[in-house]
């Protein structure tokens, strides 16, 4: 087997339809669903088409903790032991664990909601971002951007189960949140100690994380108005390792990304 | 109630355990960095598969035992200083050149239509010799000087054994042909032969038995009585 396998090779069964971010960013009909002026997006019960979403939404979830695991996968056999320490590759080793149960509990959920494997597209820029070729870089564009949009996504969807009285999804996001608390934490503790001598690499790795925040909040998918369907879990990324200067700068982030989207979605409806 | 000043054996009536066994420190500590090192090799193969096999509960299965793998590197290798080697890594080496040869045959396939070659390789191979040196360390060893080693084995065994039937009911779920059935023997014949010349999973006398310098006798003889 060699290392380094790229996203086009990933592997998967014929029910997986395969898209890429960019084409559902500028999807024309998200200009034409905005345009609608249904109110807030935030994830609530109440919204016109909130089962839609959510089984949208929760699809999404199981494409990411697929692709997170395979990540995961990936690291603990790219690198040699002193490009990736023992104790590192433990980590990704029990990530892989904690992601193989968040696919079981993903498939489990997508049929109670009411959706199925393959339903809606998968792209694969979660894997795209655990391909770097230093680890330090996977740690912190996957552990730290991926995961802490994961933190963002099953906290809004935590709620969202609480509000819409289905006790099922909030007990299953609950214990998903807890894991990925972990992964983020894993990312920050593994970004200090490997770049504790070498300011230049890990500036290279924030840089990184900070290109996959910005990609990750997906034209305004997380931001913290009520504009964008997930919310900012600051108290929660706080838990992880995250500073509140971190925390403002992918606000920004978000925000930035959500007027370049509009803006695409613009040109292209126009 | 008994008397609680009355004198009473070191050992309860019902503890059989014995002080002999047939390894001493240096050659416990051996085998325990060979197994070390088979840990390794197994659960970054496990991981770097599971982006490579189409079918999903492969997939999540080897993200599990990716795992359990790498748990039973960790245990051995906190081991080892335990054990008088303070620099683990001079230990942790394969049992023998035919081991590395095997564990790198093992983790060659990599097209998402060879998921039957890796399991083979893992399921039918590795583990069974895993099992087999591990269960032979447990029963040779002295179970009061090295009990920390057992007790990792107990565990570690538990998980090989249930890991083994999970890949093997993979497999027997996966193999439909008689040219699949073909595939997956001829690769566990050519894989047996590199384990067999090894010696066994952690080197000459894996197992024990005859020849193989391994075992010697007693480490610690038996004391009178």
């Amino acid at each position: 087997m060699r290392r380094h396998l790229p996203p086009a090779d990933l592997a998967r069964d014929a029910r997986f339809v395969r898209t890429s971010i960019m084409e559902s960013i500028t999807d024309p009909r998200n200009r034409a669903i905005a345009d609608r002026r249904l109110g807030p997006a935030r994830l609530a019960p109440d919204r016109p088409a909130a089962a839609d979403r959510a089984r949208n939404l929760m699809h999404g979830i199981f494409m990411g903790e697929l692709q997170a695991l395979e990540g995961a996968g990936r690291t603990t056999f790219d690198f040699d032991d002193d490009e990736a320490p023992f104790a590192l590759k433990l980590d990704m080793a029990r990530q892989c664990w904690d992601e193989a149960r968040h696919v079981e509990i993903s498939v489990r959920l997508a049929e109670w909601m009411g959706t199925g494997i393959g339903e809606f597209a998968e792209a694969t820029f979660l894997y795209e971002a655990a391909c770097a070729d230093d680890p330090v870089l996977r740690l912190c564009g996957v552990n730290r951007a991926l995961e802490g949009l994961a933190i963002d996504v099953f906290n809004t969807m935590r709620a969202f189960g609480e509000t819409a009285g289905d006790p099922v999804l909030a007990f299953c996001e609950d214990w998903m949140l807890a894991d990925e608390v972990t992964h983020v934490k894993m990312g920050s503790d593994w970004l200090r100690r490997l770049t504790a001598d070498d300011p230049e690499r890990r500036e290279r790795a924030l840089e990184f994380q900070r290109t996959v925040d910005k990609l990750f909040s997906l034209g305004g998918f997380r931001g913290e108005s009520d504009e964008n369907p997930v919310r900012l879990a600051r108290r929660l990324r706080e838990l992880a390792g995250f500073t509140d200067e971190e925390m403002d700068e992918i606000a920004a982030l978000a925000d930035e990304s959500r007027a370049e989207a509009d803006a695409r979605a613009g040109a292209a409806s126009a | 109630m008994a008397d609680p000043r009355a004198p009473r054996p070191a050992f309860a009536p019902w503890d059989r355990r014995e002080l002999p066994g047939l390894f001493d420190v240096e050659t416990s500590a051996r085998r325990v960095g060979a197994y070390a090192w088979v840990e390794m090799r197994l659960f970054e193969a496990l991981g770097g598969w599971v982006a490579t096999v189409p079918e999903l509960d492969v997939k999540l299965v080897l993200g599990r035992h990716c795992y359990h793998h790498a748990w039973h590197a960790e245990l051995w290798h906190k081991r080892l200083p335990e054990l008088r080697e303070m620099d683990p890594a001079r230990l942790v080496v394969p049992g023998d050149d035919a081991v590395a040869e095997l564990l790198a045959a093992v983790a060659e396939p990599e097209a998402p239509e060879r998921t039957i070659e890796k399991l083979v390789g893992v399921y039918r191979v590795v583990l069974p010799r895993k099992i087999a040196a591990y269960t032979y360390h447990l029963a040779a060893t002295s179970s009061i000087t090295d009990a920390p080693t057992q007790r990792s084995l107990r565990f570690i065994l538990t998980d090989e054994l249930d890991d083994w039937r999970e890949g093997e009911m993979l497999l027997q779920s996966l193999i439909e042909t008689p040219e699949e059935v073909e595939r997956a023997s001829r690769l566990q014949a050519e894989l047996e032969a590199l384990v067999t010349r090894a010696g066994g999973i952690a080197g000459p006398g894996s197992i024990g038995g005859a020849g193989t310098g391994e075992v010697g006798g007693d480490a610690v003889p038996s004391p009178p009585g």
